[in-house]
């Protein structure tokens, strides 16, 4: 039998904020062993928890960037149970009224919907040490904003599912709300994963492999589960619902505990903390800092530019490269010879240097500069290419590059037509084949006249007066 | 002697604040180990507060609290202090910061004698749950003072501190100032900083003051009040003067008197006390109402089912591994089974139990939310009472201070003793309670009066009315204190 | 109503312990307090639940990092400790 699997995920994600969720320590990645710490987050007695405003409003991003309602009214609960990474021994998190829900997110030609956005507080760090028999409890952690995205079960493939948290992760990149590093855990992916045989319409019991740390780990951890229930329900058993570890170097998943050993949480309101209100005035002035989703400029960049979809996905995929491509374009709207520029020659630089979009040199308004040398043919394609490799180097405008090594175009008819026929004359072989009907032989009588000339040439006038002159 | 004429000898340097200090700590070592309304009495640290306030007094920069003793109940965290919570749990815990209103204390020169006994984790009326022993009450240490701030009334009765700082969840303050004789007050929900309370019940718990008289409860007020970063439930509205209405006249005002407080359960000489005191309101000039809270036969059960379930959650982190007692076990489950088995007490782990009862899946619906559908209920009652009336008078205990042994074993009839308190925490109510007789085997009685949310100055002055018509009896210790 | 069943569950979700003898008192208290707890299923289920009231946006807490504790003060009241984290027995 042919079985289909269905998959919903629950993606937490690390807010870019100064601080932490409920107390003002410090809100970043790693550190020694407990210094980023108060007695706030260490949940020493007496504490309380304040809500920070920075982290309500980066949610409220989220929720505006995944196409989500933002609701105006939203309020905390506790969610029990004990782990030495919890020093309060229950999670403030969001349970009865999320700050966000109902959203889509379109991916593979498909609407995934979003059930569901709240705001909760990381947990601590635990270092196992196997010759000791210990765990050590690091806090530094402990209070770091998150929100948790749970969407509907509405995947059917693994390719679905990478593409939307490639998405997501885009998005919440480009609103600044995550950084999305999946490596430092600062995105983390559960999946729920049940399958169904073809033509049925009830889902299977489903089984939740928890923290998967890369889209590939992601690929595989489904890829195995499918094969594992697949093989369960063929040989006449059950999937037992449960919660599942990915093992990244055996690409097997293994139970962590079954639904019987499930938690009973206990959540309730948590009294230490008013509801928030955040008026319409209010999520309009959010909605407004919003920078534009790079699934809009994909669009943008297909339909009204032209780009194909290959070089649109490459110019969206960092938000610092498809501003800078969106800036140049806005002075000087070469929409092709820009993309073509970036996405190969500035690309070299960057990946030969190791640059970061943030350091360079030369502004989008010299890179505009020198699209329309080229567009105007005051420098060749070649040239222009040869131009940004230097600017890169030196942040120095196009022109005094162009001037400095050479390589504005030659504009001196005499000079090509007297260059043309010398090719001509050296070539009678190749004139002759030509006038026989092989019309390739162009391309190699051009690269003669290119050898003399050098780069500075404009190619197609010298194309035009060598068709003219053996015509 | 009231904080005012204290302030007034400081001032005028007949007294000196080292000296005061001094002989407050000389009546603890005195007469303390019969009360034993201290758990951990901080005498250095006392006497430095004392030298730093006789400077601040010499420079004239001093208020009234300035070298005034205090002590504070020992679930509020005093940094270098130890604070126990009165449990084995936290029988070396030493907080390493201090409480919003110990700041605050601090800040205006007042000086902390040491830590108040009380029931543990401030769970129950009797003050006898304490890992440290029982509190004694002054005017009979046959009796129990109350509780939970038993050993805060029974330090103020005894005159082991000016005043004290205690905390009413369901009439903590209330009770055991009715029970001690001198005056409790309960602030509306926020009014006072929960930040370095240890937490019982998050959304009941309170700060409150015993002192000796309605105008003391309201200096000290003044000073502890007020919105705090640190507790997202403080308020703004609680600010200024509390004394401003003492010596208000009460012509013409009403004073609702709810008839279910008066019911089964509360004793004659209870109800006698109480409407006696109203009858000394009527001669000042009040008009006197009969009303009516109807829900007020679920208030005991709805207290404990929602101070249960926070306290469930509030008491997790108690596991050994960060502070506290700790047990040793093979595994973190182990360890933490033991350590709260061994360092919690019964009525604790009770509590405990009944909070994960009504929290539990299953339950919840029945337990926790019909418990929050009753607290609404009785906000609404209250919200109507008040369009009648400008105060609630009521008893703050059905009896007066009973033998040690009598019945604190028994935990329903101990809830059930709660009934006339615990309504103005579920409403989140500012209460004061104040002595208007005593008993057959002359133990005080208290009766309450309720105001309306940030109304503290008002019952306060009208509390203040009656104790000027009233004359004390106080306990034999109390004689030699000047 | 408690018996033995529920007493040892709410035990197990409060992580305490009870000896056999304890656990019979326990589950004869509960069943009183319960029954006295059951007064609440009287209340008309129409009736709102209490929820405290909201706060404005405006008013939360501005973002600003401040100086976090010092180490040895987070864990000076801890029993046991290396390398100034907490520690327990190995988990999972």
């Amino acid at each position: 039998m042919k079985y289909i699997p269905v998959i919903g995920l629950e993606i937490h994600a690390e807010l870019l904020t100064k601080s932490k969720v409920f107390c003002g320590c410090a809100n970043e990645f790693g550190g020694e062993e407990n210094t980023r710490v108060c007695p706030v987050c260490s949940g020493m007695p007496g504490t309380l928890p304040v809500v920070n405003q920075g982290a309500v409003e980066l949610a409220a991003k989220a929720g505006f960037a995944l196409g989500c309602t933002v609701n105006n009214y939203s309020a905390f609960d506790r969610k029990n149970y004990f782990y030495p990474d919890l020093p309060k021994a229950y999670q403030i998190t969001q349970f009865q009224y999320p700050i966000c829900s109902d959203g889509i997110v379109r991916v593979c030609g498909k609407d995934i919907r979003i059930n569901r956005i709240h705001i909760e507080e990381d947990a601590g760090k635990l270092i196992h040490d196997d010759a000791e028999g210990i765990s050590m409890a690091d806090y530094n952690r402990c209070g770091v904003p998150l929100i948790e995205i749970v969407t509907e079960p509405d995947f059917r493939c693994v390719e679905e599912v990478q593409a939307f948290v490639e998405e997501i992760a885009r998005r919440l990149k480009y609103a600044d709300v995550c950084d999305a590093r999946m490596e430092q855990g600062s995105l983390r992916v559960d999946v729920n994963i049940s399958i169904m045989p073809e033509n049925t319409k009830e889902f299977g019991t489903r089984a939740e492999i928890k923290n998967l740390n890369s889209v590939r780990a992601i690929g595989r951890a489904i890829e195995y589960e499918i094969t594992r229930q697949t093989n369960i329900l063929e040989h006449g058993g059950r999937v037992t619902q449960e919660t599942r570890r990915f093992n990244d170097r055996s690409g097997e998943t293994a139970s962590l505990r079954s639904k019987e050993e499930a938690h009973d949480y206990r959540y309730f309101p948590e009294p230490d903390i008013p509801p928030v209100f955040i008026s319409e005035e209010r999520l309009d002035r959010i909605k407004a800092e919003m920078p534009e989703m790079p699934n809009v400029r994909f669009e943008r960049y297909t339909n009204e530019y032209g780009l194909l979809e290959d070089e649109a996905r490459l110019i969206v995929e960092d938000k610092a490269f498809s501003d800078f491509y969106d800036e140049t374009v806005g002075i000087y709207p070469a929409y092709k010879e820009t993309s073509n520029l970036m996405l190969v020659e500035l690309n070299r630089c960057l990946n030969d240097s190791n640059g970061k979009m943030s350091e360079i040199k030369f502004t989008p308004q010299m890179l505009a500069e020198l699209v329309s040398m080229s567009d105007k043919r005051i420098v060749t394609k070649n040239a222009a290419r040869d131009i940004l490799a230097i600017m890169f180097e030196t942040g120095s405008n196009p022109e005094s590059i162009a001037r400095e090594n050479n390589l504005v175009m030659s504009t001196d008819t005499d000079e090509l037509e007297r260059i043309v026929e010398q090719v001509i004359a050296q070539n009678a072989d190749g004139v002759e084949s030509y006038k026989n009907g092989n019309e390739k032989i162009i391309g190699f009588l051009m690269g003669q006249i290119i050898r003399i000339l050098g780069k500075s040439a404009d190619m197609k006038k010298a194309k035009e007066i060598l068709l003219e002159k053996i015509k | 002697m009231a904080i005012k004429e204290l302030h007034k000898q400081l001032s005028a340097k007949e007294k000196g604040a080292v000296e005061l200090t001094k002989r407050y700590l000389d009546r603890i070592e005195k007469y303390d180990k019969g009360i034993n309304s201290y758990i951990t009495v901080s005498a250095e640290k006392a006497i430095k507060d004392a030298e730093l306030a006789q400077n601040r007094i010499f420079s004239g920069d001093s208020g009234l609290l300035t070298g005034i003793p205090l002590s504070i109940k020992d679930n509020i965290c005093t940094l270098g202090t130890r604070t126990t919570c009165a449990s084995k749990m936290l029988e070396d815990f030493v907080p390493v910061y201090n409480a919003t209103v110990v700041e605050k204390l601090k800040n205006s020169g007042a000086v902390m004698l040491g830590k108040t006994n009380m029931d543990e984790f401030a769970m129950g009326g009797s003050s006898q749950t304490s890992y440290f022993g029982g509190v004694k009450n002054p005017y009979d240490l046959t009796r129990v003072a109350g509780g939970s701030s038993g050993g805060a009334a029974a330090s103020v009765a005894a005159a082991l501190c000016v005043a004290a700082l205690g905390s009413d969840t369901g009439g903590s303050v209330r009770q055991p100032a009715a029970f001690c004789g001198v005056t409790g007050l309960k602030p509306t929900y926020g009014a006072v900083s929960r930040y370095g309370l240890i937490a019982f019940a998050s959304s009941l718990d309170q700060i409150g003051v015993c002192g000796m008289t309605a105008e003391d409860c309201a200096i000290i007020l003044a000073v502890i009040c007020g919105e705090d970063k640190n507790d997202a439930t403080s308020s703004d509205k609680a600010k200024g003067n509390y004394t401003e209405l003492i010596g208000m006249s009460l012509k013409g005002k009403k004073i609702g008197i709810p008839k279910e407080f008066f019911g089964e359960g509360v004793s004659d000489e209870v109800k006698t006390a109480v409407m006696n005191g109203a009858e000394v309101y009527k001669d000042a000039g009040c008009e006197l109402i009969e009303v009516s809270m109807p829900s007020l036969k679920y208030a005991v059960s709805a207290y404990y089912l929602i101070s249960s379930a926070e306290a469930a959650s509030n008491l997790s982190r108690f596991d050994g591994i960060k502070y506290g007692h700790r047990a040793n076990g093979e595994t973190y489950d182990d360890i933490i089974k033991k350590t709260r088995s061994e360092g919690f007490g019964d009525e604790v782990k009770r509590r405990i139990m009944l909070g994960n009862y009504a929290l539990s899946s299953g339950y919840y619906d029945a337990y926790y939310n019909n418990a929050n559908r009753i607290r609404t209920k009785i906000i609404e009652e209250y919200a109507s009472i008040f369009e009648k009336c400008d105060v609630i008078l009521t008893p703050t205990a059905p009896t007066g201070a009973y033998k040690i042994g009598q019945q604190e074993k028994d935990p329903v009839r101990m809830y059930l003793s709660d009934i006339c308190t615990v309504t103005v925490n579920i409403a989140g109510l500012p209460a004061i309670s104040t002595p208007c007789g005593y008993d057959k085997d002359g133990m005080p009685i208290g009766m309450s009066i309720v105001g309306k949310a940030f109304d503290e100055a008002n019952i306060i002055a009208f509390c203040d009315v009656y104790e000027k018509t009233f004359c004390r009896k106080m306990p034999k210790e109390r004689n030699s204190v000047q | 109503m408690a018996d033995k069943k529920l007493t040892e569950h709410l035990a197990n979700l409060s992580k305490l312990s009870f000896t056999d003898e304890e656990l019979s008192r326990v589950t004869d208290e509960m069943t009183d307090i319960i029954a006295l707890m059951d007064m609440v299923q009287e209340i008309d289920r129409n009736q709102n639940t209490f929820t405290l009231p909201a706060v404005d946006y405006d008013s939360l807490r501005t973002d600003n990092a401040d100086k976090s504790f010092d180490t040895q003060e987070i864990i000076r009241n801890a029993k046991t400790k290396t390398n100034n984290a907490f520690t327990v027995p190995k988990v999972v």
